[in-house]
């Protein structure tokens, strides 16, 4: 196979993650044109440059009761009535799959500029059922169907998985909320930026840190939460033009170095089974990070600057720090004891603060974790800056890590 | 302070007390809670943890009693912060107090919200002085994050630059440095408009000025609503303080309506007293809307709906926030007067405010943005176009401010930032 088109990533802009959409009295249409426009003006691009858009979003049908969320693109600008436009869904990976879209349409030469906007509006509804509506991520009928808050239970027990083939530590979750509610103090779009956590709520059960599910405590789980996310993906053609007219190089502008995209069973019992004999809880995410690495031309996560993973709750980050290689396989714990994770570490993960100190707003979360990686490699994340960064990786998870999406960015 | 870690909150057991504490707290400080009772420093802990949803919050506080622990505690306290009710003589009789036992280095800060930094600070140490400035939090403090620090006549300029580097890197907050003039800038400005509405509803009622002046305006909440949130007592020292103390262009606006005077007579003090309630009193799911004239409340009836609001709120509700101004510039008729009158009179006084108080457009900005999430008069003068304003203020005849009307002459723009900063405070 001949080696595939070059994918550039100029950009983007975010909403603030700690803002209620529903208290602004607003349609989630105004959230994906406050990011749209503001990553417009960030790239400097212009509207008519746009070529096509692809939507990330998980259940606009359910919270807001509208479909078609593609279209809405084209209420954005007039510049853009016209284009052609796409919404995609896969639970929480919705947002990287708009992305894997976009990239192969500029792989294949289709277009030169594409739009990716991932959006979820999720406090149109009590946490309730807001929680039943997440239940449709997994098989809703087997799993999710008259259950409170099915989520917590499922990934609950993927830390019961760990326990029972490699021993689990509360602690080291606990360990993992505290870093990244840290993390997102230092991101001015963080949904937690200003709230409390210490490790010490985070291990202990309390009037404030209830259990909601098996194992999982409320420190354990990412936020619901009202954002969009947009960035432009580019090819050659139209990033050399765009790096001239910005006055930089077409060397110092991000790529796409890599990508994994593996769907496993939706159900979590068949999941558990199918990997049984495997060293992996997850194989199939751990055949994404290898894909990804592959087309990356990477040996492993060793050459990464940092990740951005998916932390719905802390028991997914954990089984990331093993899964991306980081550590031998059930031995993440290691990662956390030895601080290898934090800012500051000799793999930083999550340095935004990632679903759990940022926010998780479901379709738009994908997108959300490729601006950061565009930000880190292009050193402007202030705060949260790895320093030096050159690649950095993304894992985005949909349902109870069924769809595995992972792309390896740097320049 | 740079190496001590320890925070004294004097007056723990008030909403801004408890609320800063929660802030220092949260930040890492390890924080001593003072009252006049151990219950009273109980009560404030617990009001801590509630702010933070945390009961691990506590690890990192200690409680005491003005009488036991004082001396000992500010003595060894890298900052002190006075979170007393606003009245000078008791806050000069406790500053005597931490003169005396404060260590040289310690920072004092109090949390006033627009009493004088420096009649607070006469009569004290030179040292105490020069390490005294003002740090106005906004309630509740572990939300909003709008911080005015306010140096005084004495304030060393390293211990000001120290504050704000706390402040802004270790608490979150958006700083902004304003000068010792009553009500500061944020409270000059939000209370100035929200007495001119008080006083509007004299006449016009209260539910119609709620709504012709709503959300869709720029603010998160509809202004009469919002001084039943703050409280009739603290709107009430805030425009008399003002009107006392400050001759400006919109002098009669600070007046206190005389049937709010009457209603604090009778304990109208708003949301803190539900069964009097203030402009608004709920029994149940109902609501029941005073009458200026009369005094009593009445059931509330919504007002009629009018075409430019209603235009205005839907296309906020989309984000065409520049769509809902022009409608606001376009619309005609008495009640488009009178909502134009508010909102340019807004920008027109906030902004007039550099200068005298506040450094500059943005920082006026920042403080209605994030102390009374306000819409950045910049902001407005942005999205109805610099010259558009400036004829608009012309024909209300009301100040045009130096900012705007450079802004009309370059053609350029005023607001520091983009839609992502203001795009929220227009609510649909």
């Amino acid at each position: 196979m001949t080696k595939p088109a070059p994918v550039y990533v100029l950009g983007g802009a975010q909403t603030d993650f700690a803002r209620n959409w529903s208290k602004e009295g607003k349609h989630f249409v105004a959230m994906m044109r406050e990011a749209t426009l503001a990553a417009l003006e960030a790239t400097n691009i212009e509207p008519r440059e746009v070529e096509t858009s692809h939507v990330g979003n998980f259940a606009a049908e359910l919270y807001a009761k509208q479909g078609h969320i593609g279209a809405f693109f084209v209420e954005i600008d007039p510049a853009f009535s016209g284009l052609p436009t796409s919404r995609h869904e896969a639970a929480c990976a919705s947002g990287s799959i708009a992305l894997i879209a976009a990239s192969a349409e500029i792989e294949a030469g289709r277009y030169d500029l594409s739009c990716v906007v991932g959006v979820e509006q999720m406090k149109t509804v009590d946490s309730t059922t807001g929680g039943d509506y997440l239940g449709t991520a997994a098989w809703y009928e087997r799993e999710a169907k008259g259950i409170e808050f099915p989520f917590p239970k499922l990934f609950g027990r993927l830390g019961d998985e760990y326990d029972k083939r490699y021993g689990l530590k509360d602690e080291h979750l606990a360990h993992i909320s505290a870093v990244n509610y840290s993390n997102a103090k230092r991101n001015p779009n963080a949904q937690t930026r200003n709230w409390f956590m210490s490790e010490s709520h985070a291990q202990h059960e309390s009037k404030f840190n209830q259990v909601i599910g098996g194992r999982i405590k409320i420190s354990d789980c990412s936020q619901v939460t009202d954002g969009s996310v947009a960035v432009f993906l580019a090819s050659e053609k139209f990033a050399s033009a765009w790096a001239k007219r910005n006055g930089l190089k077409l060397e110092q502008i991000p790529r796409i170095l890599g990508w994994g995209h593996h769907t496993a069973p939706l159900e979590f019992a068949t999941k558990v089974a199918e990997s049984k004999d495997d060293a992996y809880v997850l194989p199939h995410t751990r055949q994404a990070i290898l894909d990804a690495f592959k087309r990356a031309g990477i040996a492993g996560a060793s050459e990464l600057s940092g990740i951005e993973t998916h932390d719905c709750f802390t028991t997914s980050e954990y089984m990331a720090i093993d899964h991306f290689g980081i550590t031998k396989p059930g031995e993440s714990w290691k990662a956390v004891e030895e601080g290898v994770i934090e800012l500051g570490g000799k793999l930083p993960i999550n340095p935004s603060g990632g679903l759990i100190g940022a926010g998780h707003p479901v379709g738009a979360t994908g997108v959300r974790q490729m601006l950061d990686c565009h930000r880190q490699i292009t050193h402007v994340a202030g705060d949260y800056q790895v320093e030096g960064a050159k690649k950095f990786a993304m894992l985005n998870i949909g349902g109870s890590g069924t769809t595995s999406c992972v792309f390896v960015v740097g320049n | 302070m740079a190496e001590n870690n320890k925070v004294v909150i004097i007056g723990a057991n008030g909403t801004m007390g408890a609320g800063a504490g929660c802030v220092f707290a949260g930040a890492g400080y390890t924080v001593t809670l003072l009252a006049r009772s151990s219950d009273k420093a109980a009560a404030a802990l617990l009001d801590v943890q509630n702010d933070a949803r945390a009961d691990a919050i506590a690890e990192r506080i200690s409680l005491g009693t003005y009488d036991d622990d004082l001396a000992r505690t500010i003595g060894e306290a890298g900052l002190i912060f006075e979170s007393l009710a606003e009245d000078l003589p008791l806050k000069k009789q406790f500053f005597a107090l931490v003169d005396k036992y404060r260590r040289p280095d310690a920072i004092v800060a109090t949390g006033s919200s627009g009493l004088s930094i420096a009649a607070m600070a006469a009569g004290r140490s030179e040292s105490f002085r020069r390490n005294f400035l003002g740090i106005h939090l906004f309630n509740p403090p572990h939300v909003i994050v709008g911080t005015e620090v306010i140096p005084g006549p004495d304030t060393n300029p390293a211990v000001l630059k120290t504050a704000i580097a706390m402040l802004t890197k270790r608490l979150g907050r958006k700083v902004i440095v304003t000068e010792d003039r009553p009500a500061f800038v944020g409270n000059r400005v939000g209370f100035k408009v929200l007495n001119e509405t008080a006083q509007l509803a004299a006449e016009h009622g209260v539910a119609f000025i709620d709504y012709l002046i709503g959300p869709h305006t720029g603010r998160a909440m509809a202004p009469l609503a919002t001084v039943d949130l703050v409280g009739w007592d603290v709107h009430k020292a805030i425009v008399d303080n003002v009107f006392a103390n400050c001759k400006d262009e919109a002098h009669e606006c600070f007046k206190m309506p005389a049937y709010m005077n009457r209603g604090l007579e009778q304990g109208c003090l708003g949301d803190k007293t539900p069964e009097r309630g203030g402009f608004y009193r709920r029994e149940g799911v109902e609501v029941f809307v005073l009458d200026p004239k009369s005094g009593g409340h009445v059931p509330l009836i919504k007002p009629a709906p009018i075409e430019f609001v209603e235009g205005m709120k839907r296309h906020h509700r989309v984000g065409r926030y520049s769509d809902a101004l022009k409608i606001f510039a376009d619309a005609k008729g008495a009640e488009a007067d009178l909502c134009h009158r508010v909102v340019l009179g807004y920008v027109s006084y906030a902004l007039n405010r550099v200068g005298e108080v506040a450094a500059s457009p943005a920082d006026v900005d920042t403080i209605m943005s994030y102390g009374f999430n306000w819409a950045p008069p910049s902001a407005i003068v942005d999205l109805l176009g610099a010259k558009n304003t400036v004829r608009m203020l012309e024909r209300l005849r009301l100040p045009v401010p130096k900012a705007v009307e450079q802004a009309a002459v370059n053609d350029a723009k005023l607001f520091v930032g983009g839609v992502l900063q203001y795009g929220r405070t227009f609510v649909g």
